[in-house]
């Protein structure tokens, strides 16, 4: 028989421990009792479950009777102290019976309020009917048996039954539901700071990783192979025929180089830092591209030391000759501006080239802008294209307060 | 005999340096035409016939690779690519010739003898590559052409390209034959070209495109000639020799 009970209680404490660590197992339980158990076990928060599984682990077993056997010494000493302070009439054994149960049952609810605190912080008032409303039937009841002991009439009860009500109300508001509502809230208070920090803390990781994404991003990007060797290509052609001119588009790309490595490595540059490693880049390509290309760039002295993420006005840049100018039969011009109203900055690039509808893959050049765009700005910039007659404009649009 | 070659490279410099170097390194050959669009190399190889072909691959108009697959099996086809590695796997596979940019004398003198043994030989079909490279990257996928604007008198005519029985080209403009009437169009024919859907509009002679389900019958005139009957039409379309694989059994 004992055995038996020992075995039934292993194999439930097994089972409730394994619902800990996968609440996916809950449905497994056997129907009845146990099922009922595993899915409440199931439906606290993981947080909630990790500390039921870490209490469960470490005090079980004989440790578990100690610590029981102390709460019982404890409350009989409790007890036997109430009765020669307040309560002389009583029979000593009685009062160690009721200061233990009292004492177990309050401890009982104490470390459930301690591991569930989330539903009873969530719902103060329906825990409070609930335990004043047991308490209240626990009393009348206890009334009733009372009176019939004692062989009086029923109408007593009656006569003391506010009393009692009111009595118990106190009590068990007092004693029992004030300190277990204070304890679930205070708990979910921290528990709740305690996942704010999480999350903060993941929400700071997540961009730390996506900054640095961005970055490796643009390291693969800038330095096309493409644009390397055509580049080095026509410098050596220039250099076979001793032109002038070879020396010139050299000290473009080493310009551009220089320029790009350094730039790559900051988050953000200032428009003229960023307009100077456009205007190297187009020089390049406009001697390379001879009369196919034209080019136009403007910045206003007064913009010159605004800050912008790097790399973003050259990767419009980029696009307008890739998808732009070097599909387009004729060629055509490139325009890079910059101008600043009341509240914000805008810095556009237009080709005169094939337009919007011939521009495959142009996706995630652009799709990087936006991205970094909302990194620095959140929902404050845009990048917005549209369709130019000929060609596209593509714009970029930056708070002024934040820029400055 | 002087073998011909065409140069297409969109870039004057990349361009400047392959014709030099070839004229170094092949003397016996000559650059008939050097053009900076597929649709011009296209043009130029019709109207030169030459025997091999050097073709950027990205190009405007049309790609080298679009070029190459309208060239078929009439002339060798060598591709010239700064870096596409997929590409250049895929022609290493196929046994494809390529050079890569820029081109280093020692390279391209490879590459020529190879070709030079070649060059009898009836040239390499290249389909199976391109489709397969074409496949594997993102193809600018140019907008098909749906409307023509023709001015005839004072009007501007709007015309649905799938009306046309045949364009044909007539100097700087074209010449868009309908069932029963025709117009004019501001556009040259070879510019047109990318903008038609090489599987219902064929090219059957530098200067004429004919609507396949516009086709009668083709027949044969002598060895070498063939001419094309319409529906629709009582005109009747030559046919020119780089064209009539397209109707041999």
């Amino acid at each position: 028989m004992w055995a038996r009970i020992v075995k039934w209680y292993r194999t439930w404490e097994q089972e409730q421990l394994a619902v800990m660590r996968n609440p996916g197992l809950a449905k497994q339980a056997p129907a009845g009792y146990r099922r009922y158990v595993a899915c409440k076990l199931a439906a606290l928060s993981a947080n909630e479950r990790d500390e039921l599984y870490r209490f469960s682990t470490t005090t079980r077993g004989s440790q578990l009777w100690l610590a029981l056997l102390k709460l019982c010494v404890i409350l009989s000493a409790v007890g036997l102290l109430v009765k020669l302070a307040f309560l002389p009439d009583m029979h000593w054994w009685r009062a160690v019976v009721v200061a233990n149960v009292i004492g177990v049952a309050l401890a009982a609810s104490l470390l459930g309020v301690w591991f569930n605190y989330r539903k009873i912080a969530h719902a103060k008032g329906r825990a409070l009917v609930k335990m004043v409303g047991l308490g209240v039937i626990g009393g009348v009841y206890g009334g009733i048996v009372a009176t019939l002991v004692k062989g009086e009439p029923l109408q007593a009860v009656l006569e003391t039954l506010p009393r009692t009500i009111a009595i118990v109300t106190i009590a068990a508001t007092v004693l029992v539901a004030a300190p277990l509502i204070l304890v679930a809230t205070l708990r979910n208070r921290h528990y709740q700071a305690l996942a704010t920090q999480l999350q903060r803390d993941a929400e700071q990781a997540r961009l730390a990783r996506e900054l640095s994404e961005t970055q490796l991003r643009l390291l693969r990007a800038q330095i096309e192979p493409h644009f390397l060797f055509n580049t080095l290509g026509a410098v050596q052609q220039l250099a076979e025929d001793k032109a002038p001119r070879a020396a010139e588009l050299t000290a473009h790309l080493i310009d551009f180089l220089r320029a790009s490595m350094s730039d790559m490595r900051c988050e953000q540059v200032s428009l003229a830092t960023e307009f100077g490693l456009v205007e190297s880049y187009l020089a390049v390509m406009q001697i390379r591209m001879g009369e196919r290309l034209r080019v136009r760039i403007d910045l206003p002295p007064a913009l010159a030391a605004t800050p912008i993420p790097s790399m973003l006005v050259l990767t419009l840049a980029e696009n307008a000759i890739k998808h732009g100018i070097e599909p387009s039969l004729r060629g055509g011009e490139i325009t890079v501006t910059a101008h600043a109203d009341a509240d914000h900055i805008r810095i556009a690039v237009h080709d005169s080239g094939v337009g919007m509808s011939d521009t495959p893959g142009s996706g995630t050049g652009l799709e990087n802008v936006r991205h970094r765009l909302r990194l620095a700005y959140g929902d404050d910039a845009i990048l917005a294209l549209s369709e130019a007659e000929p060609g596209l404009l593509a714009e970029i649009l930056i708070p002024r307060k934040e820029a400055q | 005999m002087t073998v011909t070659l065409l140069v297409a490279e969109d870039e004057p410099l990349m361009r400047a340096r392959l014709t030099d170097m070839l004229a170094r390194a092949w003397p016996e050959a000559q650059v008939v035409a050097a053009v900076d669009n597929g649709l011009d190399a296209w043009d130029a190889y019709l109207e030169h016939a030459p025997r091999v072909v050097f073709l950027d691959i990205r190009m405007p108009g049309l790609t080298g690779l679009e070029v190459a697959e309208r060239i078929g099996r009439q002339a060798h086809v060598v591709f010239v690519t700064a870096y596409d590695q997929y590409a250049v796997d895929a022609f290493d596979a196929g046994a494809v010739d390529y050079l890569l940019k820029p081109i280093q004398p020692g390279r391209l003198d490879k590459a020529l003898a190879r070709l030079r043994e070649k060059l009898d030989a009836r040239p390499d079909d290249l389909r199976e590559t391109i489709r397969q490279v074409k496949a594997a990257s993102p193809a600018p996928a140019r907008d098909k052409l749906k409307w023509l604007k023709a001015s005839v008198g004072k009007q501007i005519r709007l015309i649905d390209v799938n009306d046309v029985l045949f364009f044909q080209a007539d100097s700087k403009y074209t010449r868009v034959v309908l069932d029963g009437s025709e117009a004019l169009v501001r556009i040259p024919l070879k510019d047109l070209l990318g903008g038609l859907d090489a599987d219902k509009f064929w090219q059957i002679h530098r200067g004429t495109v004919v609507k396949v389900t516009a086709i009668r019958a083709a027949e044969r005139v002598d060895a070498e000639r063939m001419q094309v009957l319409l529906r629709g039409s009582s005109e009747v379309l030559p046919v020119s020799r780089s064209f009539t694989h397209l109707f041999r059994e």
